[in-house]
């Protein structure tokens, strides 16, 4: 995706579970790169993966198979002090504040316990003063009327701003957020989500963020890439207009098509895509071939139930795990040798 | 006034028959105030509301959390909290045989003849509203008991059409806990169960809040064919605006307490009179469309109901606000055929972003 170095990458990651039904695989095969400054927006319903990905990337979790490297250093080979360097770059924002935040500490404490423990700053007043500075960039402003409230004197939205002002505090350059802003009001959404661009562009923070809502991804995501998620698999993968403007893979589709707009005349117009079945299969039993496949109206017999369609590059950086979007490519670029053909067919079609 | 009374239904106490309603009027909400107790004093959750809906239509109720919109619903159906309780105002429901109920003096059997065969709620977390130890089926079955529908077998009979209309598969849901079905399915099968006595009016409050997004599109696409087939009521209560774009004949938005815009549902959407129904619009993203969409925030916080600003309860949020709005609160002005709005700048009032870029902090 960027010709340097990405910040953190994922290279064929893959992360399974022992349950008592069996042993789940909830992240398959994913390879994902993040650069400086980028963006990069997972979506999926629940069971997709998503939160997995965001743990692994987060060094919570590690992969069953695959590599997590930052800045090319496998995350888990590190020695120590890389590792502490790792903690301080990357941070996480959790989709609960209520869950992520200390009740008993004060938002003052809150934000000066990560800069004291990691030393950037010395001394409770610099701490103070950095807390501040803090607040001050995720729009809590004045911060003095915030550093001695408890987490219950905020609001939902400002809980949240809080946690992305901790996430801040030792100079992160990526920040994993996880459905941060799913559980807040729509217009606290779209201001938390101002604040995070804001973040990204004038200190260059890097954003994962992961979401089971479109509409989000193309706001926030408008600038950056998105990987489609479906039980564990990547199915498309892009840039986010690319996506949005026209998703390829079956499953992103449904999804574009299923999300309600806040327009009575289009919403009630809008082309939608019928599943075959409501039902997200089961992960401990999941369906041969394309798992997409009992679902997919598109499906072709014989081929998606029996073999699981590979992520292929389709141009422009974009990549779609289909057999019918491949099938269809086919069709409509004669170059490729198809076979049984004699290699000179091809130009009459062109 | 009073006509004939079936033998069924005992008639209710006399101060609870009040005159009839226009025909089609099926709920009508005056003036109503809901008060909660809070150890820092009485806090008015919902203030003066006003509302009718009439035979067959789908109101929806917009707003924020903390905005009043479940307190009112849960008020309508007498299911407030021991804290809570209504201060002022009337609510008026007409009764499937034309006779008019006064639903805060309803006492013993006349409510819970009201609750469920005249109107029935779907709560959010339906895996809440759901017994964790009964069967799918035993929830249908004690219901249609409790209103002396003792035939077992018609009920699970109609269970299972009811079952099948919100495209479950009848006889394995019957015969499963809550626990064991999805989210999707257990909100289907609430649904499902309001439906079981045919009562006129349904409250759905939250109905796809906290569902994928292919689950919500199911739940849509059902609450939409039910209508069409059984032609129920609707009044549901969303923080969702794209939800009541879809299934809302009219849009009722509330803020703090107050319902400050009433209207068709392209009225609301298209031409909106109140600034915060504008704030709300702005702050939506689209899906739809090749371009990016900017949005703006309403600035600031929704007010502590212990202790709301002077004049216009939005005033302080509001980019329009003058002197006046601090001053004095604006009734509901008739801004266009059925749409009304209390805002005393109505006539100003557009969707264009850049109002909002300065407003006030």
């Amino acid at each position: 995706m960027t010709i340097t170095e990405p910040l953190l990458s994922l290279d064929h990651v893959s992360r399974e579970f022992s349950t008592r039904r069996g042993r789940i695989t909830a992240v398959d095969d994913v390879s994902l790169a993040i650069g400086r400054g980028d963006i990069l927006c997972l979506v999926g319903e629940s069971g997709s993966g998503k939160t997995t990905v965001a743990r692994m990337a987060a060094g919570l979790l590690e992969p069953t198979r695959g590599t997590v490297r930052f800045e090319g250093r496998d995350l888990h080979q590190t020695s120590k002090g890389e590792h502490k360097a790792y903690r301080r770059a990357v941070q996480l924002v959790h989709q609960d504040p209520y869950a992520s935040l200390n009740p008993v500490r004060t938002i003052g404490d809150t934000l000066r316990a990560p800069v004291l423990h990691h030393k950037p700053v010395r001394g409770r007043r610099e701490g103070t003063r950095r807390a501040a500075e803090l607040l001050t960039l995720v729009d809590l402003t004045p911060p003095q009327n915030f550093l001695s409230k408890y987490p219950h004197q905020l609001s939902g939205g400002q809980r949240q701003r809080v946690a992305v002002a901790r996430a801040l505090a030792l100079n992160p350059r990526l920040i994993i957020a996880d459905e941060a802003v799913s559980m807040v009001d729509v217009s606290i959404r779209v201001s938390i989500l101002n604040t995070m661009l804001k973040l990204r562009n004038e200190l260059g923070v890097a954003f994962l963020f992961i979401t089971h809502d479109l509409a989000v991804v193309k706001y926030f995501g408008w600038e950056g890439h998105v990987g489609v998620m479906y039980v564990g698999k990547l199915v498309e993968f892009g840039r986010t207009p690319q996506i949005i403007g026209r998703p390829l893979h079956p499953y992103a589709k449904a999804l574009a098509a299923a999300i309600p707009e806040a327009d009575p005349d289009l919403t009630r117009t809008k082309d939608k895509l019928q599943l075959r079945s409501l039902d997200i299969p089961n992960l401990t039993a999941l369906p041969s071939g394309c798992v997409f496949h009992p679902r997919c109206p598109y499906v072709v017999p014989g081929l998606c139930d029996e073999v699981a369609p590979r992520l292929e590059d389709v141009g422009e950086g974009r990549e779609v795990a289909c057999h019918v979007v491949a099938r269809e490519r086919q069709a409509l670029t004669p170059l490729s040798p198809s076979p049984g053909s004699t290699g000179e067919g091809g130009t009459e079609a062109a | 006034m009073i006509g004939n009374v079936p033998s069924d239904f005992r008639l209710p106490t006399s101060d609870s028959v009040i005159g009839r309603l226009a025909d089609d009027v099926v709920l009508s909400i005056e003036d109503l105030w809901v008060e909660y107790q809070t150890p820092a004093g009485p806090m008015q959750a919902v203030r003066g509301a006003t509302l009718e809906i009439r035979r067959g239509e789908a109101v929806a109720l917009i707003g924020e959390s903390g905005s009043g919109k479940t307190t009112l619903g849960l008020a309508l159906l007498r299911l407030l909290t021991r804290t809570a309780r209504v201060s002022r105002g009337r609510a008026r429901f007409r009764i499937g045989d034309g006779r008019t109920l006064e639903l805060f003096s309803l006492g013993g059997s006349d409510l819970r003849r009201f609750r469920w065969q005249e109107c029935a709620m779907v709560f959010q977390a339906a895996l809440n509203s759901l017994n964790p130890v009964l069967k799918v089926r035993d929830h249908f079955i004690e219901t249609a008991r409790a209103h002396g529908r003792k035939d077992d077998r018609q009920t699970s009979e109609r269970a299972r059409e009811l079952l099948r209309m919100v495209q479950l598969d009848g006889e394995r849901v019957l015969s499963s806990y809550p626990h064991e079905l999805s989210g999707g399915m257990r909100q289907r099968v609430s649904i499902a169960l309001s439906l079981l006595l045919e009562p006129q009016l349904i409250i759905l409050d939250e109905p796809t809040t906290a569902l994928d997004i292919l689950t919500q599109r199911a739940i849509i696409d059902v609450i939409r064919s039910l209508r069409q087939r059984l032609n129920f009521t609707m009044m549901f209560i969303s923080h969702d605006l794209s939800l009541a774009a879809e299934l809302a004949d009219r849009v009722a938005t509330m803020y703090a307490g107050e319902l400050v815009e009433v209207g068709k549902v392209r009225d609301v959407f298209y031409t909106p009179k109140h600034p915060y129904t504008v704030g709300l619009l702005n702050a939506v993203p689209p899906i739809a469309g090749e371009e990016f969409t900017p949005l703006t925030a309403i600035p600031g916080s929704p007010p502590d109901l212990l202790a709301m600003p002077s004049g216009c309860s939005f005033h302080p949020r509001c980019p329009y606000a003058t002197e006046l709005c601090v001053r004095q609160a604006p009734p509901l002005f008739a801004v266009g055929n059925g749409h009304q709005a209390a805002c005393f700048h109505w006539e100003r009032v557009t969707r264009r972003l850049d109002v909002w870029e300065g407003a006030v902090r």
